[in-house]
């Protein structure tokens, strides 16, 4: 019997015995070591002290320009632009929706780098209003403050990260979760992250009835060109956006773009929010993205992959069970086990 | 249930006969043969069959696998286990009496984990089939949890963790898609009223069309920590055809906190 540790578990083990500061880190430490060891035969793990050869969760610090327009790359038998596989945002995780690179807002554990000068890193995921913020109405702004003032000592329910208790990360915050796998079939586009399932629908059907919320939403998509364009209803608004507590409301909208390059290597993603109870006037999130191939090494982040066993020399993807084990049973089946 | 596939008459001069003479029996059989008399069934490029789409089972197999009468949260129920009875190891049993007792409580699906293998297949919500060529993914609504089914070829890991939906491996027997899963946890159940397994769970399971919106599900469960010899469950899927429908999420396992989500104006 094996039971797989992960930083979600550790993170809930970690609210609970109260030693929050350290989870975030001791969580992306145990992330890395445990994809290295399980993955035979490679000794790749960095010592703390080395310069990093792999640059982590943190791969780039740019947006690419992707245009829109034509599609001329491989298509699918049933005419929908090939981009299957194994994708991952470049910039960062959810530490912080407006400074991705910038860390978790008063974070009280000790930085392992001093932090490049804001200019030195990625730009908000607020791509316009060009301030990089979110048009919050004021009494969300004040909602947000004290999310984020209270983030490090959850002292109520509210002030938890809802992925820490393994909710969906919903929209557009499993973007720049871990990597995610997209498949298609005739008829759907479909999203399988590591904490929820996202569904895209190509077939024109209606929305679901609007008093029906969920946390990844209703999505109906088209393909025009190399964008797979997606409109999203029926949010329950309960995801948040990151470690830094934005959010979107169930009254909220999201037109989402997809804009694959040629090659199918990368695609922009490009989401216009808007919340008439939220915000104050719609708002553009953009977020990068590659895919990594059988050609890249599984790094435990991006590209969680094991290499299946077969009799052929080709190189087969394994992706092991999505399930949020450790907190299948609402607070955390670490606190579950815990109580016996 | 018996099941006589492979000893199917065929349809012949004496098949106007049968029909009058034993209709019930004949009927059911000759849906069986879909394929064989011609029927088409829905096929993926390389020739296998596209199980793709949105299946439930009519069967009240949930509640309880083996026969039981009505009981206040059970209506009654003929089964699906061959034979009747499940074979439980003496002190097994003994265990599979404490969960029944305790089952308003303790049965996993109360609390939202993920329902394993066979259970989310007969379990009363629709799952959805994605299919590939070189794989099938498994969507249940409850829980949206995912199981993916490889038929490229490759065998199970060598030493791997232990799964909620363990680690499936499927090939082609014919129209038959046989799956091997093994590598569970220990932490599912297969039914409402305490039938459970160990982490030494090993299941095969047949996927096979009845006709283009059936598919008979068959499963062998063997566990030799729980079970004297192996066992088998059969159910029927029902394809869903209802005008747009469509899975909706139920991650019910947040219902518990989700109230604290999003903010709120604070009010006046």
């Amino acid at each position: 019997m094996k039971h797989r540790m992960s930083h979600r578990q550790l993170a809930a083990l970690s609210l609970i015995l109260g030693a929050i500061v350290i989870a975030p880190i001791v969580g992306t430490a145990a992330e890395a070591t445990k994809a290295q060891s399980a993955k035979t035969g490679q000794e790749q793990q960095p010592a703390p002290t080395q310069p990093r050869a792999n640059p982590g969760i943190e791969q780039e610090k740019t947006v690419p320009q992707i245009a829109s327009g034509k599609w001329a790359g491989k298509r699918l038998p049933d005419g929908q632009p090939d981009v299957q596989g194994h994708w991952s945002n470049t910039i960062a995780n959810h530490n912080n929706f407006t400074d991705p690179q910038g860390g978790i807002p008063g974070d009280p554990a000790p930085r392992r780098r001093p932090l490049p000068p804001r200019d030195e890193r990625a730009p908000s995921r607020v791509s316009d209003p060009a301030d990089g913020q979110v048009p919050f109405q004021p009494w969300a702004l004040e909602k947000v403050k004290e999310f984020q003032a209270n983030f490090h000592n959850p002292v109520k329910p509210q002030y938890v990260e809802p992925l820490a208790r393994c909710a969906p990360g919903g929209i557009p915050k499993s973007l720049y979760w871990h990597g995610y796998e997209i498949a298609q079939y005739p008829g759907y586009v479909v999203f399988f992250f590591n904490s929820g399932t996202r569904i895209i629908h190509l077939d024109g059907k209606p929305h679901l009835p609007d008093n029906i919320k969920l946390w990844n939403g209703d999505s109906r998509g088209h393909w025009e060109g190399n964008t797979l364009v997606v409109d999203v209803s029926n949010q329950n608004g309960k995801a948040l956006f990151g470690r830094t507590g934005e959010f979107i409301s169930e009254n909220g909208h999201i037109q989402e773009k997809y804009i694959f390059s040629p090659d199918a290597t990368r695609y922009n993603y490009e989401a216009v929010l808007t919340d008439p109870t939220v915000y104050t006037r719609p708002f553009t999130v953009t977020i990068p993205a590659r895919k990594w191939t059988e050609k890249d090494a599984a790094n435990g982040w991006h590209f969680e992959v094991e290499h299946a066993k077969h009799s052929g020399k080709n190189i087969l993807l394994d992706h092991y069970e999505r399930t949020c084990a450790e907190n299948n049973g609402g607070f955390g089946l670490g606190a579950v086990e815990a109580k016996k | 249930m018996k099941h006589q596939l492979k000893k199917q008459p065929r349809f012949s001069k004496t098949g106007m006969t049968l029909l009058l003479v034993a209709s019930v029996l004949v009927l059911p059989l000759a849906s069986l043969n879909a394929a064989a008399a011609g029927v088409k069934l829905p096929r993926l490029s390389n020739g296998k069959p596209d199980f793709s789409g949105i299946w439930q089972t009519t069967s009240a197999a949930d509640y309880d696998l083996e026969p039981h009468s009505n009981r206040k949260d059970a209506p009654p129920g003929p089964g699906i286990v061959e034979g009747n009875v499940i074979p439980y190891l003496p002190k097994a049993l003994e265990q599979k009496k404490k969960n029944f007792e305790a089952r308003e409580t303790d049965d996993p699906r109360t609390k939202g984990w993920t329902l394993g293998v066979p259970r989310g297949i007969y379990y009363p919500e629709p799952f959805q089939i994605f299919q590939r060529a070189n794989d099938l993914n498994i969507v249940h609504q409850f829980g949206h949890s995912v199981r993916t089914v490889y038929t490229n070829g490759s065998e199970h890991p060598e030493d791997p963790w232990d799964w909620w939906l363990g680690d499936s491996r499927g090939h082609w027997e014919g129209d038959t898609l046989i799956v091997d899963v093994r590598h569970f946890n220990d932490k599912t159940w297969f039914d409402r009223a305490g039938n459970y397994h160990s982490d030494a769970l090993h299941v095969i399971e047949r996927w096979k069309y009845l006709d283009p919106n059936t598919i008979e599900y068959k499963a062998t469960i063997e566990d030799p920590n729980v079970f004297s010899r192996p066992w088998e469950v059969s159910v029927i899927l029902n394809r869903h055809r209802e005008q747009n429908f469509q899975l909706i999420e139920d991650y019910r396992f947040t219902l518990d906190y989700d109230d604290a989500y999003p903010p709120k104006p604070d009010k006046q």
